[in-house]
C-alpha cells in the first residue's frame, strides 16, 4: 500500500511539474508574438499550394490573405524571427509531413548567417514547435554555447525566473493559445519612414558559408524529391544591406540549379513601395500597406508563371478563405 | 568491487579537470603512503618532517604563486597548474601521517585503499577535511546500498541544492551589483554586502557540504558534520567551533596543540591562537592573512567582547564575523579595508533604503530570499530534530518532501544562462 501511495504522490508531482512547465513558458500572445507564429500552423487546414519559409522578411512582407483575394492562391508563411537556413530546412521538412505544396518560396536573406545568432531568436522559432525529429534537429543545429538541450525539453529550466513576471495572459492561455497571424502574416500598421540608413560598411568576406550552401542544397533536394518547385526570393528590405556580392552568388546558384530567383529590392518602384509610408521600422520591414503591395505583385508572378489553381472557384476552400478574409479585414481596419 | 568502482570513478572525475592534476595528488599520496609505512625506525621523525615539509611546501608554493600572479607582473606569464582540491587533500594526508606517527592509527596496507581516502571525489573540492580514523571504517566497508540511506541522502542533497541555488544564488546577484561599483556602493551598501555575504557564503559552503554528505550517505559513507549553526555563536571563539568544523579541529589538533595549546603561559597561549589563525588565513589564500590575524586576536580576546545577554552577544558576533568577511567580498585587501571604513564614515543609509529594489532583486525575489533564510535559520537551530524526524518519517512523507524540494529549487533557484552555478565559493581555496 505504501508503494501505491508513493507512486500516487510521484504522479501528482509530475503533473504539477508539467503544469509549471506550461505556466512558466512564455505564451507569446501580447508580447513577442513572433514566438507563437510557428505553432499556429498546426491548427491550420493543411491545403496550401504555396509555402513560404525564411526570416522576418517573409512574415512581415507577404500576406497570404491578399494573395488569395487577388489571385485565389492558398499560401502559408512559415517564417519566424531570424530564421536561420537550417531552421528553414527543418521547418520545411516538418511542413512536408503535413502537406505537399506546389511551390516553396525561400527568402535568401538568411544565407548570410552561418552560426546561431542569439538564444532569444532560437527560442522564438523553436519553443512552440511540436516535438518531432525536425525539432530535435533544429535545436541541435541552433544552440548557442550557453544553451543546453534539456532546457528545450523542460522549459522550466529556462523560464523559471518568470515566476515573478506571470500575468493574466499566462493563465488565460495556459492550455490554448490564439492566432496572432493570418496564415503566418503578422500585421503591422505602424509607419516609420526611411530617413537615414546606417553606413554601408565593407565586409572582410562576402562569401556565403559552406553550411548555408549545404542547407540550400538540402532545401532544393527535398523540393525536387517531392516534385515541388523551389522559388528563391529576396524581400525588398533596405537594411540589413544585401550586397552585390551576395546577389551574384545567389544568381549563380539559381542559374546553376535552374531555380527561379526574384530580388524584389530591384523592383521597388514597379511594386509601388514608398519607403516614406510603407515601412514600420525605417526600411527593414514593410508595414501593412507595403506588404499588401508586395503580396499583390508577387501573387501575380506566381499565378502567371506557376500554374496555380484559383481556389476562389472551389466552394469548399473559398468558404474557409472567405471566413479568414473577413477576420483579416476586421484586423486591418 | 563497489569500492573499486568508487575509486575509478573518483580518479576519472578528478582527471577530467586536467591530467597534470594527477602528478600532484599522486605525489602526495605516494609520499605519505610510503612514509607512513616506514615510521617505525630511528629515522621516523626525519621521515615525518620531510614528508610534511614536502607536501605543505607544495600547498604553500601554490598559495604564494596565486598571490604573486596578481601582484607581480613577471609571474603573470608563468603558467602553473594549481591542482584541484590541493588545499583539502594536503590537510588529509598530513593528518594521516601525523596520526600514524603518533600511533593513533595503523598505516594502511593497500595503496589503492589509501588512494581512495585521498581522492574520494565528493569531498575533494570543498571538504569536509576527513581524518583517516573517522572515515576509513565506512570508506572500506563492504558497500551495501540501503533504501533508507538513499532517501535520506537525496533529501540532504536537495537541501544543499536549495541553499546553493535559492539563497546563495539570489544573494550573489545583490553582491555582484554592490561590488561592481565601489564608488557608488559603499557605506551602507558595503555593510549590506558584508551582512548578506555571511549568509551567502554559509548557504553556498554548507550547501555544498550537504551535497557531499548526502551523496556519501547514499553509498553508506557517514561523514562528520562541518557546521553547527555558526551564526548562533556568542563569540568568535565559539563561531570557530561551529564553522568549518573539520578545518578548525584540524588546525587545533595539528597546529594549535603542537604549538603548546593552552598548556603554557597566557601570553604564549594567545600567541599560539594567533599563529593558528594566521595559518588558517594562509590556507584560504595569502590575501586572507590579515583576516586570519584579526580572527586570531578576536579569539584570543573573545571574552572581552561578551555581554551577559545571549541574544546581544549573537548579534554582536554576527556583525563582527560579517564585517570580517569584507576580505572575501572584496579580495583586494586595501579595497576591503576601505569599504570596511566606509561603513563607519559614509552614512548613506537612507539612500540604501530608497535604492534597495535597484540592486538586482525585486520584491517577489526578496520575499523568496527572506522566507528561505528564515527556513534555513529554523532548520539550523533545530537541525538534530529535523534530521531525526526525517529519518523516522514514512516513505510517503519523504517522497513528498523530495518532490517539493525539487519543484521549489527548479522554480525559485537562480541558475541558467548568465549564472555560473557549477562553482562553489569554497572550492577555490
Amino acid at each position: 500500500m505504501k508503494y501505491i501511495r508513493t507512486i500516487a504522490i510521484m504522479i501528482i508531482f509530475i503533473l504539477i511539474f508539467i503544469l509549471l512547465n506550461m505556466l512558466l513558458s512564455p505564451k507569446y500572445m501580447t508580447d513577442l508574438v513572433e514566438g507563437s507564429m510557428i505553432s499556429q500552423y498546426y491548427r491550420e487546414d493543411k491545403n496550401h499550394e504555396v509555402i513560404f519559409i525564411g526570416d522576418c522578411e517573409v512574415y512581415a512582407n507577404f500576406s497570404p490573405m491578399v494573395m488569395y483575394e487577388e489571385q485565389g492562391i492558398t499560401a502559408y508563411v512559415r517564417g519566424s524571427s531570424q530564421q536561420l537556413i537550417w531552421q528553414s530546412y527543418s521547418i520545411l521538412e516538418e511542413t512536408l509531413k503535413y502537406e505537399k505544396p506546389k511551390i516553396v518560396v525561400f527568402n535568401v536573406n538568411s544565407m548570410r548567417y552561418d552560426e546561431p545568432v542569439s538564444e532569444a531568436y532560437n527560442r522564438l522559432t523553436i519553443d512552440k514547435m511540436k516535438w518531432s525529429k525536425q525539432k530535435v534537429d533544429i535545436i541541435n543545429a541552433s544552440m548557442t554555447d550557453e544553451e543546453d538541450f534539456l532546457s528545450y525539453v523542460f522549459p522550466i529550466l529556462r523560464y523559471h525566473s518568470r515566476f515573478d513576471k506571470l500575468t493574466k495572459e499566462d493563465f488565460e492561455y495556459l492550455f490554448k493559445t490564439k492566432n496572432n497571424t493570418h496564415n503566418g502574416f503578422l500585421i503591422n500598421k505602424n509607419i516609420k519612414p526611411v530617413e537615414n540608413l546606417p553606413t554601408k560598411r565593407k565586409l572582410s568576406n562576402y562569401k556565403f558559408a559552406d553550411i548555408c550552401y549545404d542547407y540550400l542544397d538540402k532545401i532544393n533536394k527535398i523540393c525536387k524529391d517531392n516534385n515541388i518547385e523551389l522559388v528563391l526570393i529576396k524581400a525588398p528590405s533596405l537594411y540589413p544591406y544585401w550586397y552585390d556580392e551576395y546577389e551574384e552568388q545567389i544568381k549563380e546558384y539559381a542559374q546553376r540549379n535552374q531555380i527561379d530567383y526574384y530580388n524584389f529590392k530591384d523592383k521597388i518602384d514597379e511594386i509601388g513601395i514608398d519607403f516614406s509610408m510603407d515601412t514600420y521600422d525605417a526600411g527593414l520591414h514593410l508595414n501593412l500597406d507595403g506588404a499588401t503591395k508586395m503580396s499583390k505583385y508577387f501573387a501575380k508572378i506566381l499565378k502567371d508563371n506557376y500554374n496555380l489553381i484559383d481556389y476562389r472557384e472551389n466552394e469548399e476552400i473559398n468558404n474557409i478563405y472567405q471566413k479568414k478574409l473577413t477576420e483579416y479585414k476586421e484586423a486591418i481596419k | 568491487m563497489a569500492n573499486i568502482i568508487l575509486l575509478i570513478l573518483s580518479i576519472a572525475i578528478y582527471l577530467s579537470f586536467g591530467l597534470t592534476n594527477a602528478i600532484y595528488i599522486l605525489f602526495s599520496t605516494i609520499t605519505t603512503f610510503f612514509a607512513a609505512k616506514n615510521l617505525n625506525g630511528k629515522n621516523k621523525k626525519i621521515i615525518l618532517i620531510t614528508t610534511i615539509v614536502l607536501n605543505v611546501g607544495i600547498l604553500l608554493f601554490m598559495k604564494l604563486y596565486l598571490f604573486g600572479q596578481e601582484y607581480i607582473t613577471a609571474l603573470q606569464d608563468v603558467n602553473i597548474l594549481v591542482p584541484v582540491g590541493i588545499a583539502y587533500y594536503t590537510l588529509q594526508v598530513v593528518s594521516y601521517i601525523i596520526d600514524v606517527y603518533k600511533g593513533r592509527i595503523e598505516p594502511q596496507e593497500s595503496f589503492f585503499k589509501y588512494l581512495l581516502y585521498v581522492i574520494y571525489i565528493p569531498y575533494l573540492f570543498i571538504g569536509p577535511i576527513n581524518r583517516y580514523e573517522d572515515i576509513s571504517k565506512d570508506l572500506y566497508a563492504k558497500r551495501k546500498i540501503k533504501s533508507e540511506n538513499v532517501w535520506n541522502g537525496i533529501i540532504r542533497i536537495l537541501w544543499g541544492l536549495l541553499k546553493k541555488f535559492v539563497i546563495a544564488g539570489r544573494i550573489s546577484i545583490l553582491i555582484s551589483t554592490i561590488t561592481g561599483d565601489t564608488e557608488i556602493y559603499k557605506g551602507a551598501y558595503a555593510l549590506l554586502a558584508m551582512l548578506l555575504y555571511s549568509i551567502q557564503l554559509y548557504s553556498d559552503f554548507s550547501g555544498g557540504i550537504d551535497i557531499v554528505i548526502g551523496a556519501s550517505k547514499i553509498i553508506g559513507i557517514n561523514l562528520k558534520e562541518n557546521f553547527n549553526a555558526p551564526y548562533m555563536a556568542e563569540d568568535v571563539k565559539e563561531f570557530w567551533r561551529r564553522w568549518h568544523i573539520s578545518l578548525s579541529t584540524w588546525l587545533k589538533d595539528y597546529v594549535y596543540i603542537p604549538l603548546g595549546g593552552n598548556r603554557c603561559s597566557k601570553i604564549r597561549n594567545k600567541v599560539n591562537l594567533i599563529i593558528t589563525f594566521l595559518i588558517s588565513g594562509i590556507w584560504h589564500g595569502i590575501h586572507y592573512l590579515l583576516w586570519g590575524l584579526i580572527h586570531g586576536i578576536l579569539v584570543a580576546y573573545s571574552k572581552y567582547l561578551k555581554t551577559k545577554w545571549k541574544i546581544l552577544n549573537r548579534i554582536i558576533n554576527y556583525i563582527i564575523v560579517s564585517l570580517l568577511w569584507c576580505f572575501f567580498v572584496w579580495p583586494d585587501t586595501i579595497l576591503a579595508l576601505k569599504m570596511l571604513v566606509s561603513v563607519f564614515t559614509n552614512f548613506n543609509y537612507v539612500d540604501l533604503f530608497s535604492n534597495i529594489l535597484n540592486l538586482g532583486l525585486n520584491i517577489p525575489n526578496i520575499i523568496v530570499l527572506v522566507l528561505s533564510v528564515i527556513a534555513l535559520a529554523i532548520f539550523d537551530v533545530k537541525k538534530e530534530y529535523f534530521i531525526n524526524k526525517i529519518k523516522t518519517s514514512k516513505i510517503e512523507i519523504k517522497t513528498c518532501l523530495i518532490c517539493t524540494l525539487v519543484i521549489f529549487i527548479l522554480v525559485f533557484g537562480i541558475y541558467g544562462i548568465g549564472f555560473n552555478v557549477s562553482e562553489f565559493i569554497y572550492s577555490k581555496f
